[in-house]
């Protein structure tokens, strides 16, 4: 896991970045005080997690969608985005894969690259968001849709990153 | 009858032509012509693959004789023969021969076949004893009245269509100077529940199944020597850069570098293989050698590099690009350089595949929403649209530069389907649920 090391410099630079655009920073990159996740209070603030808990945040954490052929968040994913850190944040000691999805127009290996740059836009907006846990990525491309349909609903529900949690 | 001619070997490919042009042409011509008086002074039945204007030249191929009276041996070894000339779009198959000319008989009335405009004729015979077949067949001229190319195979009953496509290159070979590629072998992935790779033949027979990961499989490429084929697989949940040896069976990680190990194509020569590997961040394409060294890095630009495609002679790759916004087609020297941009019909171009002849790039454009095979000359002339129903991915050239192979959902499931060049004839080869062709380089038996 080398590319660790380079992502938490990566962290660094953009949590720094983060810190000095401060007030002025016109995307939303502190997260606004949302709903609270459910079912998270017994979550223990940076101490070890049990199996239960893990799955209490696997099962509260959002996919990220995003617009066709695109790999930057939009607000709404960003939100979603935020939403998940909130609750990474009270698990600092869980590993997160990020899985990187594309609907099924296009071509296989385009969106094998494609799944790849939107885990990654995901991991470095949750390094902004202070989310410390490691993190690492994969794309699945088109291969793995959520939803089989060849239509505007399945594809909007198939382009997303998926947030898989392990101990 | 512009394909008949004597054989130029060497003319320059010629895609538009202005008037002023054609009567340069025809003064080369005139000077191929009188170079080609050192040659015995005989007119040669050639299909000049390089006229733009081609015609399909007319050939007989009445069914094969037999000297079992009743077998329908004959007619299926006919028809196998008959499917793989249809499926070039050089040939106008004519399935009998006028009333008058006798199939059997070594004399042939070419007068006759003459006046009906047909110019090849191939008779054959076939005869079995036991589980073995013997098979002759001779390929005609008919203006000319004369055999050109004639061969006795003797083999096991059970090999009978790989007999049959030996014949078939071998007219390949005769009329264009290209053998064929009915014995090579086509890889594809499974697009159904199962995602294993699969081979079979040209044209769909002797379907086989390679590989039992069990996980998601992408992009099959056979090495040059078409002992092993190379594939991005989830063995280790990462999509990483596997060799399946086809002899051994024996599986290889070739690179399993964190993230992407995608789209791997080995060079002509098989000393190196081009990828994309995301180990610096960015999709990147890198050259590595066959073990899985990395020799060095080929691009460095800000957008996502995927799908390199290797230039016949080595000297060249084309790949994917979105580093202008969209996916795009880049060209950039195998040894370094700067890449410069071929495609900008449409606002998605992918999956280059670079002819064997080296003068086209076949590859898939998003058109009206849907995706289509089309084709380019290297120099960014000439964008040509192959296909038109459904949508269409993944094209992988024939070794002849003949046919293409590619992926289409235009009857529903998708499936592997083989085109011609000019996109005239496309079929479906096989029943079964796949995509990602890869075609082998050689026979393979």
């Amino acid at each position: 896991m080398s590319s660790c090391h380079l992502k938490l410099a990566a962290i660094a630079i953009l949590v720094v970045f983060a810190v000095l655009a401060g007030g002025c920073a016109r995307a939303p990159v502190r997260p606004t005080p949302g709903p609270q996740p459910p079912g998270l209070g017994a979550l223990n603030r940076g101490g070890q997690v049990t199996e239960q808990d893990m799955q209490v945040v696997q099962a509260n954490l959002k996919p990220v969608y995003f617009n066709y052929d695109q790999y930057t968040l939009t607000p709404e994913s960003q939100a979603a985005a935020q939403y998940n850190a909130e609750i990474l944040r009270r698990a600092p000691h869980l590993t997160i894969l990020m899985e990187g999805h594309c609907d099924e127009r296009g071509t296989a290996e385009y969106n094998l690259a494609l799944g790849e740059r939107r885990s990654r836009s995901v991991a470095e907006y949750l390094t902004t968001l202070g989310v410390a846990n490691r993190m690492s990525t994969v794309s699945y491309g088109s291969e793995l849709p959520v939803d089989p349909g060849h239509n505007e609903q399945a594809w909007t529900k198939n382009r997303r990153v998926h947030l898989r949690v392990s101990n | 009858m512009k394909y008949l001619g004597r054989r130029s070997m060497g003319r320059p490919p010629m895609a538009s032509f202005r008037p002023h042009l054609k009567i340069l042409f025809a003064v080369c011509m005139c000077l191929v012509l009188l170079c080609n008086v050192t040659e015995p002074a005989q007119a040669k039945l050639v299909i000049d693959l390089n006229n733009p204007n081609l015609a399909k030249m007319p050939i007989a191929i009445p069914d094969f004789a037999s000297d079992q009276p009743g077998s329908a041996l004959g007619k299926e070894l006919t028809n196998i023969l008959r499917n793989d000339l249809y499926m070039t779009g050089l040939f106008h198959i004519v399935d009998s021969v006028p009333a008058g000319v006798s199939t059997r008989e070594e004399q042939t009335d070419f007068r006759l076949l003459t006046e009906s405009g047909i110019q090849a004729l191939v008779k054959g015979r076939v005869h079995i004893q036991g589980d073995q077949l013997t098979f002759e067949a001779r390929l005609y001229d008919v203006g000319m009245r004369k055999m050109e190319t004639g061969k006795r195979f003797t083999g096991r009953l059970a090999d009978r269509r790989s007999i049959v496509h030996t014949f078939a290159d071998r007219v390949m070979q005769t009329l264009t100077g290209v053998p064929g590629c009915f014995s090579t072998r086509i890889a594809f992935v499974g697009a159904a529940q199962n995602r294993e790779i699969y081979a079979m033949d040209f044209d769909g027979h002797n379907l086989a199944q390679l590989t039992q990961t069990g996980t998601i499989i992408l992009s099959p490429e056979w090495a040059p020597d078409d002992r092993s084929i190379i594939f991005t697989a989830y063995l280790k949940g990462n999509p990483d850069l596997w060799s399946l040896d086809l002899f051994s069976r024996n599986q290889r990680l070739v690179s399993g570098r964190q993230g992407l190990n995608a789209s791997a194509r080995y060079s002509p020569q098989g000393d190196r293989i081009a990828l994309s590997l995301s180990v610096k961040g960015i999709p990147q394409i890198f050259l590595i050698t066959p073990q899985g060294d990395i020799i060095n890095r080929l691009t460095n630009g800000r957008g996502n590099d995927i799908s390199p495609t290797w230039s016949p002679d080595g000297s060249a790759i084309a790949y994917v690009s979105d580093r202008a916004g969209a996916p795009q087609i880049y060209v950039t020297p195998a040894n370094g350089g700067p890449s410069t941009r071929l495609t900008f019909e449409t606002k998605y171009n992918t999956d280059p595949d670079w002819s064997p002849r080296g003068d086209l790039l076949a590859f898939t454009s998003r058109i009206e929403g849907r995706f289509q095979i089309c084709t380019i000359r290297t120099d960014g002339s000439d964008f040509r649209i192959l296909t038109r129903e459904g949508s269409n991915q993944e094209p992988a050239w024939s070794p002849d530069g003949r046919l293409i192979a590619f992926s289409s959902n235009r009857q529903g499931k998708k499936r592997v389907y083989v085109m011609d060049a000019r996109g005239e004839i496309q079929i479906p080869v096989t029943s079964v649920a796949g995509k990602a062709p890869a075609w082998s380089s050689h026979r393979i038996r």
